[in-house]
């Protein structure tokens, strides 16, 4: 036990020693990368470790007869998680998010510290001091809390009303819903119940299990499939689709949502926000085909009310591909990425 | 024990008669719409007079049927449609609606506590503690009672609000529900007649065969009560997902189309669900109250032990509740796509993320007065130093699960995030994620309990240390399980994903069921290291469960109103629209507002309630203190 907890104690000073110099700039963010594809369970696993960490630094500390009261404990643990949020995360986390997250940190450091009536005593006993206020330094204290606590109040009271010219909030939609149907060079498509007519077997029938198997395999990696290659001449069918939508793709798209389908094109960074990132889990893949079907038909213009505000400069593709065009592109899209289309069977 | 059956016997028959004779008006009145009865006159008069009868599609069943309604009116702004006080009318009838709602789902969830309650202290053994049960089930009917005139009342000021501010509408409503609504009114005079008796009689029928037959009523009471919530249900199922009528809304003749729509069963099972979790939410914030403001220890211990059984209830209903609400949001998403994405990917997807907020508080709240329950029994300190754990599981769930999609934040911000989606907060964002977050959440709050339950008890049983090994490693394994699917989910296609929602809930329950069990044989016969002292709890865990209270109201006021909302400017969605002023989707901030006032409201009212309750308690003999809980240590359900 007591050498777990002196491991744990290493990696708690270490993970500490690590944040306050990312924190202060001494050593690089980037130390222990960040892994695309790894970082929403790294985030967690890092978090678990410095938790182990802690707990091993608290048991060692307690064992030398140096342990740390459970007031600091508790608001030295929340402090670091909001550093962590703050420094170590990156491509940085919007402030409503860390402030969400900070707020569920408060009240787990509050649960965890009044879990029970002794560590509740604990915690609660240098406020109680101040309050009581028996030496000189909690004296001093409670007479700084006097003067500091309506001064702070004042401030934060004159910052909310004070007129600002900052940026407004936006609250923008990922996914605005879409319409029941939507009419495309003329024709109407209902988009519950409409298809990729590309999507089919080789005897030329729907078939998204056949057209699945022909994914990349996502896996770790992103692997073609052997046999799967669109780019081979005598592709047929399902593939050679997918190679004619890729052509489309890459005359049309990649500029702007770039040549991984990441949103990273050439030109994305003249835009504010950058285009769709196709390889994120949150976007093609949690959508119908018939979705991104009207989306690139209609653009960013073609979008609902609820959809604003939104600021997509996408034109609207049905005025420049025909709707063959399109359907083959959005089946190159999901053979790029590895996903599949939603269904509702 | 053959005297026992022969009661038995004789109490099912009794009931299934009274259970007739309620229903007979109900039976008497189905035949004809039931049957479209109407339908074929209709058409005879019809072609008598020489016309064509004249058919329609099922929106939704895609059945042909004769037309016998109306179609739906073609409202315009103006106070033949929308007559209007200086006021915003939608907000009159959101506020007369989420009022009668709160009540009804009180009173109907209250008399279910009753016959569980009630049943438990039938068939215990130990007399003292029949006796606490007793007194606690007619303590709850008792709170029940004042709610119900009011949930009346409040019905009442519904139906005319209605009829004054939306008459249009109402009329082409209860055109398409008139037997229904009939059925409806019947109903409640058979509801009201069973809970009169079933109040009044309990003295009466305290003993033998007269108890059972009490009991029964509660039986019949609650069969009753859940019928009523389903026609109600069949109302908001039709405006949601209308069925029965053809595209103008012109009702075809088929009454039980109308009442089956696509979402009414997801719709009754979430609202069983949701009631009683509410109304266990309710009266465990009575107690807890009552707790708070106690002079004398049997009292502190009365109502300390009134409040864990009714915690206890309420979550136990509150678990399965959000994989009801998935269900119910599968069910939107298969009727209606842009209705699903405006829910949870659009419009409406910032007040998911409230609810998921919501969800955490309450399951956060539960495990909170679980571990202070623990500070009651001695031998429950072993347990203390692994809390933090639970917190860091608890919490680590939460943020996934509340984790928003859509981002609020300054396009300075989308910059330096480089575009709207976020390599850890896209991930954590969806459905895949939130999954294994909430059932992360669940499975601890299931090992809370299982600590609780063998908080002052060690196992005597010669297999102890391999069943708290298999146990540790079974949670272990459900903790992998869980996180391993939720990580899975993002290779695999979207509905198959949504299907792992399954693995990962049987996942869940399979703790729940099986750890319950297990731990159950394992602490048969237990050493106990002290009784539970009753009423030796933190002030802290007493604001726990009004917490709980609180935050159960609050969400439901948020979830009637994404449900209702879904519609955007529809009364009757695709079939009858809204012309009035307020055709539009509130801001978040002016709905959460709306919402506290409803809470703030219900919880004021439902003050007054409790201070009647305590009036009638003052007037009762001192008979009504019999069996206080100090004097057993424990309660039979709880070990």
């Amino acid at each position: 036990m007591k050498a777990l907890m002196s491991l744990g104690a290493l990696i708690g000073v270490a993970g500490l020693l690590l944040l306050g110099g990312m924190t202060f700039d001494i050593v690089p963010s980037t130390t222990i990368r960040l892994v695309e594809g790894y970082m929403p369970m790294q985030l967690l696993f890092e978090v678990s470790c410095y938790v182990m960490g802690f707990a091993g630094l608290s048991y060692i500390l307690n064992a030398m007869g140096m342990g740390i009261p459970r007031f600091w404990q508790g608001i030295g643990f929340w402090v670091f998680f909001l550093l962590y949020l703050k420094y170590r995360v990156y491509p940085p986390i919007p402030f409503s998010v860390r402030a969400m997250y900070g707020t569920v940190g408060l009240v787990a450091v509050f649960m965890w510290i009044s879990a029970n009536e002794d560590d509740w005593k604990k915690f609660k006993q240098p406020i109680m001091n101040v309050l009581d206020a028996q030496t000189g330094v909690n004296k001093l204290l409670r007479y700084a809390y006097l003067v500091l606590l309506p001064i702070l109040i004042g401030g934060f009271s004159f910052n909310a009303m004070m007129p600002k010219s900052e940026e407004p909030i936006e609250l923008r939609t990922v996914h605005p819903a879409p319409p029941a149907s939507t009419k495309v060079h003329g024709k109407t498509y209902t988009l519950q119940t409409s298809q990729n007519p590309y999507r089919v077997n080789p005897e030329g029938k729907y078939d998204q299990e056949y057209s699945n198997s022909n994914i990349v395999e996502q896996g770790m990696g992103r692997l073609m499939k052997p046999n799967a290659n669109p780019w081979d001449e005598n592709s047929q069918g399902y593939l050679k689709y997918v190679r004619e939508g890729g052509e489309i793709f890459f005359q049309n798209c990649h500029f702007c949502h770039g040549d991984n389908l990441n949103g990273r094109g050439l030109h994305a960074f003249a835009f504010n926000p950058i285009p769709a990132n196709f390889t994120d889990p949150g976007t093609i893949a949690q959508l119908q085909e018939t979705f991104i079907f009207w989306r690139v038909a209609k653009g960013g213009i073609g979008l609902p009310n609820e959809g604003f505000p939104w600021a997509s400069v996408m034109p609207p593709w049905e005025q420049h591909l025909t709707v063959d065009e399109i359907w083959k592109v959005i089946l190159f899209e999901y053979w790029h990425t590895g996903y599949y289309p939603r269904t509702w069977d | 024990m053959g005297l026992l059956a022969g009661k038995r016997i004789f109490s099912i028959m009794a009931l299934c008669m009274m259970v007739g004779l309620l229903l007979l008006p109900i039976v008497v009145a189905l035949p004809s719409p039931a049957t479209g009865e109407e339908a074929p006159v209709a058409g005879e008069e019809a072609k008598k007079e020489g016309d064509k009868v004249e058919k329609g599609r099922d929106v939704y069943y895609k059945t042909e049927g004769i037309v016998v309604g109306a179609p739906a009116p073609k409202t315009t702004d103006g106070p033949k449609d929308y007559p209007r006080y200086n006021f915003e009318s939608r907000v009159l009838i959101w506020f007369a609606n989420q009022q009668h709602l709160y009540y009804g789902s009180f009173v109907l969830a209250v008399p279910i506590f009753c016959m569980i309650i009630e049943f438990m202290g039938v068939v215990t053994k130990d007399k003292a503690l029949a006796k606490r049960y007793d007194q606690l089930a007619y303590d709850f009917i008792k709170i029940s009672l004042t709610a119900y005139s009011l949930t009346a009342i409040l019905g009442g000021i519904l139906i005319f609000t209605f009829l004054t501010l939306y008459p249009a509408f109402f009329s082409y409503l209860s055109g398409i529900f008139r037997p229904v609504m009939h059925i409806y009114a019947l109903m409640f005079v058979a509801e009201s007649g069973t809970l009169y008796i079933y109040y009044y009689g309990w003295d009466k029928m305290r003993e033998g065969f007269l108890k059972w037959i009490h009991l029964s009523m509660s039986v019949v009471l609650n069969v009753i009560g859940t019928l009523l919530m389903f026609l109600a249900n069949s109302w908001i199922g039709f405006m949601m997902s209308p069925a029965g009528v053809d595209e103008q809304g012109r009702y075809l003749g088929n009454i039980w189309h109308v009442i089956h729509t696509a979402l009414w069963n997801p719709l009754n099972l979430h609202r069983i669900l949701g009631n009683m979790a509410f109304g266990g939410g309710v009266v465990a914030a009575y107690a807890a109250y009552k707790f708070l403001a106690s002079k004398t220890d049997e009292d502190r211990a009365h109502y300390d032990w009134m409040g864990y059984i009714a915690m206890a209830l309420g979550v136990a209903f509150l678990i399965p509740l959000p994989f009801a609400g998935y269900w119910l949001m599968r069910e939107v998403y298969a009727y209606r796509q842009q209705m699903g994405i405006t829910l949870m990917g659009g419009l409406l997807a910032w007040l998911f993320i409230i609810q998921a907020t919501m969800i955490g508080i309450l399951f956060l709240s539960t495990n909170y007065y679980l571990w202070q329950a623990m500070g009651r029994m001695r031998g429950a300190e072993k347990y203390q130093r692994y809390i933090k754990y639970l917190v860091f599981l608890l919490a680590c769930g939460y943020m996934v699960f509340i984790t928003p999609h859509t981002m609020v934040m300054t396009p300075a911000e989308l910059k330096a995030m480089g575009g709207q989606q976020h390599p850890v907060l896209g991930n954590y964002g969806v459905m895949s994620a939130k999954n294994g977050g909430i059932n992360v959440i669940i499975t601890t709050t299931v090992l809370s309990f299982v600590w609780y339950m063998r908080g002052n008890k060690v196992s005597t049983v010669s297999w102890a240390k391999f069943g708290n090994i298999f146990m540790g490693v079974f949670f272990t394994c459900a903790y992998i399980n869980i996180i391993w699917l939720a990580i899975y989910g993002y290779y695999i296609p979207a509905n198959v994903r949504v299907g792992l929602s399954v693995p990962q809930v049987a996942t869940t329950l399979s703790c729940l069921f099986f750890m319950f069990a297990l731990n159950s044989v394992m602490m048969r016969g237990a050493k106990q290291m002290g009784p539970i002292e009753w009423g030796k709890i933190s002030a802290r865990s007493q604001y726990a469960l009004i917490m709980l209270a609180t935050a159960f109201t609050w969400m439901m006021g948020l979830m009637g109103y994404i449900r209702s909302s879904v519609r955007l400017f529809w009364h009757v969605n695709e079939i009858m629209r809204d012309n009035s002023p307020w055709a539009y989707t509130h801001t978040v901030g002016f709905a959460a507002n709306m919402i506290s006032a409803n809470v703030l409201f219900f919880w004021i009212s439902i003050l007054f309630v409790f201070w009647l309750g305590s009036l009638t308690a003052k007037k009762a003999p001192v008979e009504s203190k019999a069996g206080i809980p100090g004097s057993v240590p424990q309660p039979a359900t709880s070990h």
